[in-house]
């Protein structure tokens, strides 16, 4: 899975500023996009792209357990967080829908990965490749559990393992 | 080896477990709004589902509601539908609803206790990050999404991974109790332990410090364990739990026997080890006010506001994070805490807008007057609490020192219905996260006690209020 970064470096980057509440009124996924990271960075909507990543620090999607926090980052095109640690409703959330993947990393690949930097993620070996700098990291892998729901394209189709 | 209260609880409500999968667990009490349900239903119909426990499962309007005159029509257009699919889908699907005008209508967390549908050892899930406030009876309360939602209103069940026990023990006796509140102690326990600091964690709080709570301080304290990163937090039942559920509405009928099997199981055992250990001395910590942008970013009354040197012990993102919340909040390092203005007041929230709050606060308005710079609102949490107030006189204290008192809901803490704040700002909050905009765009809020938020009402800026008589 290829993509661009977008970088906030801070830590807890809250559902708030993700999606501000007075949207939450709002049903439609495609406006609910226009207004996705608004609280944070105004420009957001207008510089994501479809497939792109977003790189940040510490406890990620802290707060509310508003789900439309992962669907309006989805419906902007981002397919993956790369964050130092994240909040766990937001977590779940994000693998529940099958909205977008969560993934755990280190200090190196948070260092190491700048605005814009090409990115190869691969959930299979746990690797990023930072393809603009020529640089691999590794990244944490899902517990088997969270793996399992991924896997299945989210909470409804997953299925526990059969005797 | 022993239990702890959070094993107990979780091992009685196991349906699957199996090595390497999540386990499948029981849920008892659903709570629904009209907010993080809509998809859910959706969900529900497109693929034929009916709820599965229509009788477990309770829902209530309080996220967008208005607070003002409840005899007009709600002005604000995609409020009014959110609100009417709820009465929809609770009319379609068999649930029981408290609307709009309902006399138990209210923030779910504090309606939940109020009826007695709050039991000790059960399992409780709301589309809300706060459930966790139920744990304060010895409930394992967890906050969920959306898709969550679906899945227990269709199954009565979740998917769960097992979360680690982490020990909070609170030590000590407060030398003023009237100044020195359970929100001053979890917003201490929060500074401590840091916003993520109970990430993937069911936090027990024991201790001197949380048995002499009263029930309404204890959820004041779970109702922000999820601010700690928490999934939930637990205070063991005893006797004021069981007095406080005692003939509610909804208590079960078969009360003293279940008080009977609680008294015997839901504790910690004495030889039960956790994953995790805190503790915090109580004996002479201040009120606390926060100056930033997310509850961690918390300091004594008496101090001045940290600069972003000390505040991040040498942590690049902590400092730069202190630095953009100092310019968000449009503060500066050295500050004393004492000498910043304020706009507004809001007394309310699921965190702080039950009747010991209110009358507490109500202590400190009584014969005066707030600033003429100042404008105050107090929001019941529930129009149970506003009623009993009410019948208490304290609705006439708050509106002759000139406060608002409006109908109860979640109001200006999340900035969802009209009641929000205008950019720049400033306001004594008594609510839960001082996020960026989580007011109003451009709002700047201040988390604080309920007494601390009326004297600075009263005052127009922050003061402290152990050197005021609130005996």
């Amino acid at each position: 899975m290829k993509g661009n970064i977008v970088k906030y470096a801070r830590d807890n980057i809250d559902t708030d500023v993700i999606i501000p509440g007075q949207y939450l009124k709002v049903h439609d996924y495609t406006e609910l996009a226009t207004h996705a990271m608004e609280g944070l960075d105004p420009d957001f909507h207008s510089k994501v792209k479809e497939g792109d990543f977003i790189l940040s620090g510490k406890n990620f999607g802290c707060g509310s357990s508003r789900e439309h926090a992962p669907i309006a980052l989805s419906h902007s095109g981002v397919k993956a967080i790369l964050a130092l640690s994240f909040a766990r409703i937001f977590y779940r959330n994000s693998v529940d829908g099958a909205f977008l993947l969560p993934i755990e990393i280190d200090q190196d690949a948070y260092d190491g990965i700048s605005e814009g930097d090409e990115i190869d993620i691969d959930i299979s070996t746990n690797e990023i490749k930072n393809l603009t700098k020529n640089q691999t990291y590794k990244m944490k892998p899902f517990s088997e559990i969270i793996g399992k729901i991924i896997a299945a394209g989210g909470l409804f189709k997953y299925k526990p393992d059969q005797d | 080896m022993g239990k702890t209260l959070f094993e107990k609880i979780w091992e009685s409500h196991i349906v699957v477990e199996k090595q390497n999968e999540p386990a499948l667990i029981y849920i008892d009490r659903h709570l629904v709004h009209e907010v993080t349900s809509p998809q859910a239903f959706d969900g529900l119909r497109m693929n034929n589902r009916k709820v599965r426990r229509p009788d477990l499962t309770i829902a209530t309007m309080d996220h967008n509601v208005p607070t003002s005159d409840r005899t007009l029509p709600i002005l604000d257009q995609t409020s009014a539908v959110q609100i009417k699919t709820l009465e929809n889908n609770c009319k379609d699907f068999g649930i029981k609803l408290f609307d709009i005008n309902s006399p138990n209508q209210g923030i779910v967390h504090v309606i939940g206790p109020q009826l007695g549908i709050t039991l000790p050892g059960s399992t409780i899930v709301c589309g809300d990050s706060h459930t966790s406030t139920h744990g304060a009876f010895g409930a394992l309360a967890l906050g969920i999404g959306t898709s969550e939602v679906e899945h227990v209103l269709a199954s009565q069940t979740l998917w769960l991974e097992k979360p680690k026990t982490f020990e909070v023990r609170v030590e000590g006796k407060r030398k003023n109790p009237h100044a020195v509140t359970a929100k001053d102690i979890i917003l201490s326990i929060i500074k401590n332990i840091g916003t993520a600091g109970g990430t993937g964690t069911v936090i027990e709080y024991r201790g001197e410090g949380i048995t002499d709570l009263s029930m309404d301080q204890r959820m004041t304290i779970c109702n922000m364990s999820i601010e700690g990163g928490a999934r939930a937090g637990l205070i063991a039942p005893d006797q004021k739990t069981f007095d406080y559920l005692r003939d509610r509405e909804y208590t079960p009928k078969n009360y003293e026997s279940l008080v009977d099997s609680w008294k015997e199981n839901l504790k910690t055992d004495s030889d039960a080890t956790f994953d995790k250990t805190f503790t915090l001395n109580i004996n002479e910590i201040a009120p606390q006010v926060s100056w930033g942008t997310n509850p961690g970013m918390t300091c004594d009354v008496d101090e001045s506001i940290p600069s972003p040197d000390d505040f991040s012990n040498g942590d690049d993102n902590q400092k730069r994070g202190a630095e953009k919340a100092l310019e968000y909040m449009a503060l500066e390092s050295g500050t004393m805490i004492e000498d910043i203005k304020i706009d507004r007041v809001f007394i309310g929230s699921c965190t702080n807008a039950r009747l010991e709050d209110l009358i507490e606060a109500s202590k400190i308005v009584q014969g005066q007057k707030v600033a003429s710079s100042v404008s105050a609102m107090v929001v019941p949490g529930s129009q149970m609490v506003k009623k009993q107030a009410e019948e208490m006189g304290l609705d006439k204290i708050f509106i002759d020192a000139n406060f608002e008192w409006r109908e109860a809901g979640c109001s200006m803490c999340l900035g969802m219905n009209p009641d929000i704040l205008s950019p720049g700002e400033r306001c004594a909050s008594t609510s839960n996260r001082n996020f960026e905009g989580r007011q109003g765009n451009g709002g700047r809020t201040h988390l604080v006690s309920p007494v601390m938020a009326a004297a600075a009402a009263i005052n127009g800026h922050f003061v402290d209020v152990r050197k005021l008589d609130l005996n």
